[in-house]
């Protein structure tokens, strides 16, 4: 009993000795609840859901905005896909008010393009799910030497897609690279249109890292897509895009 | 869950409070408890994760945070509500509505303060000024220097708040922009060293402001493996603060971590993981007794330590 009593005056003078350094005692810690989750439990406050209201349903309304018509579903594939095919041409076409110089090459990913567009009516929620990402459209100017890696790479991973350009995959490595009808000639340089994730080295495409140039076309790569697709509703034509074999697949 | 193990050794910390030589429950009776509610990456999630068999479905949602913050407001004196960035992005109302509704709900549900995360640049810095007339509460940032863009003067490092004479420092850290954020929306922001700018801010709050407790809310993120500034780092590295609300790096944790210094100083760590799922809740108690027997100074007592006397 007395050892509690100094115990006790000795916890007092230790507070009093630590308030005469101004070390004032201060949080005692007493955490009683961390991390509470807001679940399917609790109530919606009313008041939010009726100013959450006007707004969810004008989302509604804009996600279910039909912008065009595609007569076929536009799926994914290897090396060249219908869906591949019609975002690496309108990066092309959308890109060109923007940045007045050529652009030599168009490049996505199977990853990059996160669903298919499905058969009739596109709506914008469509193109949300799409492309999800705020992801820009970049220009990248690069070596013809980093080109030649990256169709290399193309012809090894299969899940990427380059616009503009054939080539034929042989042993796993790209062969007969035209670029424009042209052979790939790797002491010229060439412009390559993407989005800033898949130039960042997004999806393994580190040859992608430090190009010649990086400009950015002002443009994010989702209202490139929604633009495109109500471009060519108000002209009357329909969302497609074949596989025209840009890549030759030798056995 | 692994969370109730951490608030244990908190109540041998409460004991040790009795040792002024007062029963415990008169001495609960004569603290002050102050409240720390904290959410990081929202990412524009107004309504909760559609429960559609993913991760989390029908979790979230800010109408039934607001349920919950009412509550715990009902029956706590001192609350603070707190924001660690990236309320941006992340749903279609950010791109339709450009995060009025996001700022606007948060004043709703009374925030007192908020940092910037990467995201929060989304717009530029057009976008964020636009928007900011929807946010009744302050956004803190100590290390972005708006000073050559058209946000400046527009925001304050730090700011305190007083709780029953409890004064409770708050200031905003954020992250390294270049890479994150392009250029054109970067504008002329300027990013300081958290380091440096976190050591003047705990001298400034401490020694100046007499505030008895230091939190920082930051969007550096909980914890990289290279050399990259983190809230982890930033605990080590910077002695006095006590409390890192984080984010960026979407991170649950079990438990807050606690970074200990040579001094005996401890620093927390925490982060609720993003969109809402969670709501963070730390609650700290001051002790009213001693607290008048000295000036207002800065407590470099552990936090989670209980005050032994041998």
């Amino acid at each position: 009993m007395k050892q509690n009593a100094s115990k006790y005056i000795g916890g007092l003078l230790l507070l009093l000795s630590l308030g005469a350094c101004q070390r004032t005692f201060v949080a005692s810690p007493s955490l009683t609840t961390t991390d509470v989750p807001v679940d399917t439990a609790i109530m919606a406050d009313p008041q939010m859901e009726a100013k959450i209201a006007p707004y969810r349903q004008e989302v509604s309304v804009k996600m279910s905005e039909v912008v065009g018509i595609a007569p076929n579903a536009l799926q994914k594939g290897d090396y060249e896909s219908p869906l591949a095919n019609f975002v690496t041409d309108l990066q092309i076409i959308q890109s060109k008010p923007l940045y007045s110089k050529p652009i030599d090459l168009s490049l996505t990913t199977n990853g990059g393009l996160r669903v298919p567009l499905p058969e009739g009516n596109i709506t914008t929620g469509h193109v949300f799910e799409l492309m999800p990402f705020e992801n820009e459209l970049v220009v990248l100017t690069l070596s013809g030497e980093s080109v030649k890696q990256l169709f290399d790479y193309a012809a090894e991973k299969k899940f990427v897609a380059i616009n503009n350009s054939t080539y034929t995959v042989a042993g796993g490595k790209a062969t007969n690279i035209k670029i424009n009808g042209k052979p790939l000639d790797v002491t010229q340089s060439y412009t390559l249109v993407t989005s800033d994730y898949l130039a960042g080295s997004g999806d393994g495409l580190a040859m992608l890292k430090d190009p010649v140039k990086y400009e950015k076309v002002g443009f994010l790569l989702r209202d490139a897509i929604l633009q495109h697709i109500r471009q060519l509703t108000a002209a009357g034509k329909p969302v497609t895009a074949e596989v025209q074999n840009r890549v030759t697949i030798l056995p | 869950m692994k969370r109730r193990d951490f608030l244990r050794t908190t109540a041998v910390g409460a004991a040790g409070i009795s040792l002024l030589g007062v029963p415990f429950s008169a001495a609960a009776a004569q603290s002050i408890t102050l409240t720390i509610l904290h959410t990081n990456d929202q990412h524009s999630r107004i309504d909760p994760i559609p429960d559609d068999g993913r991760k989390y479905g029908g979790m979230g949602g800010m109408a039934k945070r607001k349920t919950l913050i009412e509550q715990i407001r009902q029956q706590e004196q001192n609350v603070l509500l707190l924001d660690c960035g990236d309320i941006w992005q992340g749903t279609p109302y950010f791109n339709f509505f450009g995060g009025e509704l996001e700022y606007k709900l948060m004043s709703e549900m009374k925030y007192d303060a908020a940092t910037f995360g990467n995201h929060d640049f989304d717009n530029g810095l057009e976008g964020l000024n636009k928007m900011l007339p929807h946010a009744s509460f302050p956004f803190l940032s100590a290390n972005y220097d708006f000073s050559k863009t058209i946000l400046k003067n527009r925001f304050e490092p730090y700011k305190v708040f007083e709780k029953q004479g409890v004064r409770v420092g708050v200031f905003g850290l954020g992250i390294e922009l270049q890479g994150l954020v392009g250029d054109n929306n970067i504008g002329g922001t300027v990013y300081n060293d958290p380091v440096a700018v976190a050591r003047e801010m705990v001298q400034e709050l401490r020694d100046k402001q007499k505030c008895n407790l230091v939190v920082c809310l930051s969007h550096l993120g909980y914890k990289y493996d290279n050399e990259k500034i983190d809230d982890l780092k930033l605990a080590t590295q910077v002695e006095g603060i006590d409390l890192i609300l984080g984010g960026h790096t979407h991170t649950f944790l079990d438990e807050p971590t606690l970074v200990k210094h040579d001094s005996g100083h401890e620093t927390l760590v925490n982060q609720v993981g993003w969109s809402g799922i969670y709501l963070g809740r730390i609650d700290f108690s001051f002790n009213k007794t001693t607290k008048k027997r000295t000036d207002m100074r800065t407590a470099l007592l552990p936090v989670n330590i209980p005050v032994t006397t041998s």
